[in-house]
């Protein structure tokens, strides 16, 4: 447990519709350790955003933590998530383009949040946010201009650097380079983790993307209708995934090498069920093909395996 | 950034110049002039002589630019009624009219814009619920039904207030201002509220849809991820974000309160220059109904100056886009 920098128990979210209570993070239970990148993947709505939100104590109603304990540093923080907020734990968005001020020079924007986390004089500030800005690769002397005059990149540099200005030990990456251009993305994914890796700081990356799980991260957690599918080293999920639907994500994956060119790219068929209509037993039974009535009939969790899946079991004990 | 100032000035310009050609055109040619100052048993001698002394047989575009430079010097002719230089009736009248304007101006922009913020992040509770549902009867009944109501309420049956008139007031010199006394800022409550209830309502709903809406953006998910407090969240990223808008209406809205203080006035028998109007109306006063919409047409583009000149003090992006257009 030491070594665990963030831990969550058996997370519930839920939202209360009029006519029933939907379950959009179902009894999640993971962990990130000190400096690790773990990659959280899945379709929109397998409540990757969610988890990230949660943890961060954004959930707005009529969402709400129904269930479960998120603790951080050995403090339970889903009562108080303003206590880490910011300076232990901060988040970045998917849009750079929306995610500054239009109205405040970068360089404010930057000492705003210098001034509000850390104790330091004003001048002190201003050197702070210079450096900042130096480390995500921006000239300094850009600390006067207004946020319409950067590029979506280099905006996104400008984010990281403000999640990254009180030192956090966690910063929750939510789709940081799906709204960039592909050339950009390798950029800013390299910036975040190479500054990640240099202080430590562990980085939770939410994407939708199989490729930039395998470039990026260290471990990965396989998330299908706010349930936890598959959790474990990415190296190893990516060789060998054993929950069928995380097989059917890395054979999605467009692979360039001589063979694949003649294949067709691997669809997994249908798609996830809606949250008010969550199958019984594994929600991802219906599209599976190797479904069998005990997966219908009751809910698989990972518990000695790394993958929620009833086949491993079988498998085993034959 | 001058460049940009004095083209706004210029096209501000303009648009005065095409108030005084309407007003002009209404001074010049609703009803006859001569007739209107000499009356029906002039002889032929005596109205050619008039003509002549008032320059209505100069050619059409000389006599324009004569009623603009007599605009620019305050000469806008004589009363018809009275005799009087409309001028110094106006001049004589501003003062109330603006001070009633200002005050119910300001009412409407302070209660408008902080219950529309309320509104917008106390989202569902009670009060919010209490000020929406009030706010309604401020849009939807008439000014003067307001007015007749408030003074029934609060002059007929409680007493606490007066029915009309600025009370006492004290003479400036140049100005004469009911702020100063006891009963002129107590007449001044009750025309205030009907006058400004309207704006206060459509500021107040304005502001809380703009910030509901700002507060649905990225910035503010990621000023509040960065752990900033609510109370800088709300003032120094929200807020400042609704203002362009809420600016561009509650400007708009000021021109219309010194405009539609017509009606407000003559509920509350107010010595405004809209009561001076009303009355010119009913005398068909042709100079002072052309002064009149003149002085309204220079509140409006002077305060669209001024709300256009804050958009570029708010708004970096208006700003550079300004510039850019300028090289």
């Amino acid at each position: 447990m030491s070594d665990h920098l963030l831990e969550i128990k058996n997370l519930k979210i839920t939202v209360a519709t009029r006519r029933n209570v939907l379950n959009l993070v179902d009894n999640l239970t993971l962990a990130v350790k000190k400096g690790e990148i773990l990659g959280l993947v899945g379709e929109s709505g397998a409540g990757k955003s969610m988890t990230g939100s949660a943890i961060i104590g954004l959930i707005e109603k009529p969402v709400k933590i129904s269930g479960g304990e998120i603790w951080f540093k050995g403090k339970r923080i889903d009562q108080h998530p303003d206590e880490v907020r910011g300076h232990e734990i901060s988040m970045i968005f998917q849009d750079p383009m929306m995610s500054l001020n239009p109205l405040w020079r970068i360089g404010d924007q930057l000492i705003e949040v210098i001034t509000t986390h850390m104790n330091i004089s004003h001048q002190d500030a201003i050197k702070k946010a210079k450096h900042c800005l130096v480390e995500v690769g921006i000239d300094p002397s850009r600390m006067n201009a207004y946020p319409h005059t950067f590029s979506g990149g280099m905006r996104q540099r400008v984010v990281i650097a403000l999640a990254l200005a009180p030192n956090p030990s966690l910063v929750i990456a939510d789709e940081p380079t799906t709204a960039l251009d592909v050339s950009i993305q390798a950029q800013i994914l390299d910036l975040l983790k190479q500054i990640c890796k240099t202080r430590g700081t562990s980085i939770i990356l939410i994407t939708h993307d199989m490729a930039v799980i395998s470039q990026t991260t260290d471990r990965v957690c396989v998330m299908y209708s706010g349930r936890l599918a598959e959790i474990g080293i990415t190296k190893e999920i990516m060789a060998h995934p054993q929950h069928p639907y995380t097989k059917g994500l890395v054979a999605s994956t467009p692979q360039i090498d001589a063979s694949s060119f003649e294949k067709m790219l691997y669809q997994i068929p249908g798609s996830m069920p809606a949250l008010d209509n969550i199958p019984s037993g594994c929600a991802f039974h219906p599209r599976c093909e190797h479904a069998h009535d005990k997966c219908r009939a009751e809910r698989p969790e990972v518990l000695s395996n790394r993958a929620a899946c009833w086949l491993l079991d079988a498998n085993e004990g034959q | 950034m001058l460049i940009i100032i004095l083209r706004r000035l210029f096209q501000a310009l303009l648009v005065l110049l095409l108030v005084a050609l309407i007003s002009f055109l209404i001074f010049r040619y609703v009803g006859n002039p001569v007739e209107n100052l000499l009356g029906q048993e002039a002889t032929v001698a005596q109205r050619a002589a008039l003509e002549e002394a008032l320059g209505l047989n100069d050619p059409i575009h000389e006599q324009y630019v004569q009623f603009v430079w007599r605009a620019i010097q305050f000469d806008f002719g004589n009363s018809y009624r009275g005799a009087l230089p409309v001028a110094d009736l106006i001049a004589s009248r501003l003062p109330a009219t603006l001070e009633l304007a200002l005050t119910s101006a300001i009412f409407a922009m302070v209660f408008g814009v902080l219950t529309g913020i309320y509104t917008a992040i106390h989202r569902g509770s009670f009060l919010t619920n209490l000020i929406l549902s009030t706010s309604l009867i401020g849009v939807s009944l008439p000014t003067f039904l307001i007015g007749v109501l408030l003074i029934w309420f609060f002059s007929v049956e409680l007493g606490w207030l007066p029915s009309f008139g600025r009370g006492e007031v004290v003479d400036l010199g140049w100005w004469n201002t009911g702020f100063l006394t006891a009963s002129g800022l107590k007449s001044l409550i009750l025309p205030s509220i009907t006058l400004g209830l309207y704006q206060m309502t459509l500021i107040m709903r304005l502001t809380r849809a703009e910030m509901l809406e700002v507060m649905r953006q990225d910035y503010i998910k990621l000023a509040r991820a960065l752990g900033l407090s609510p109370r800088q969240v709300y003032f120094s990223h929200a807020i400042p974000n609704i203002m362009i808008p809420v600016i561009t209406i509650a400007g708009l809205q000021l021109g219309s309160v010194v405009a539609f203080a017509i009606i407000t006035e003559t509920v509350f028998q107010w010595p405004g220059v809209g009561l001076l109007f009303i009355n010119a109306v009913y005398f068909v006063d042709i100079p002072v109904m052309s002064a009149y919409l003149l002085l309204v047409g220079f509140v409006f583009v002077i305060i669209n100056l001024i709300v256009d000149l804050t958009y570029l003090a708010i708004d970096p992006r208006l700003r550079d886009s300004q510039l850019k257009q300028e090289q």
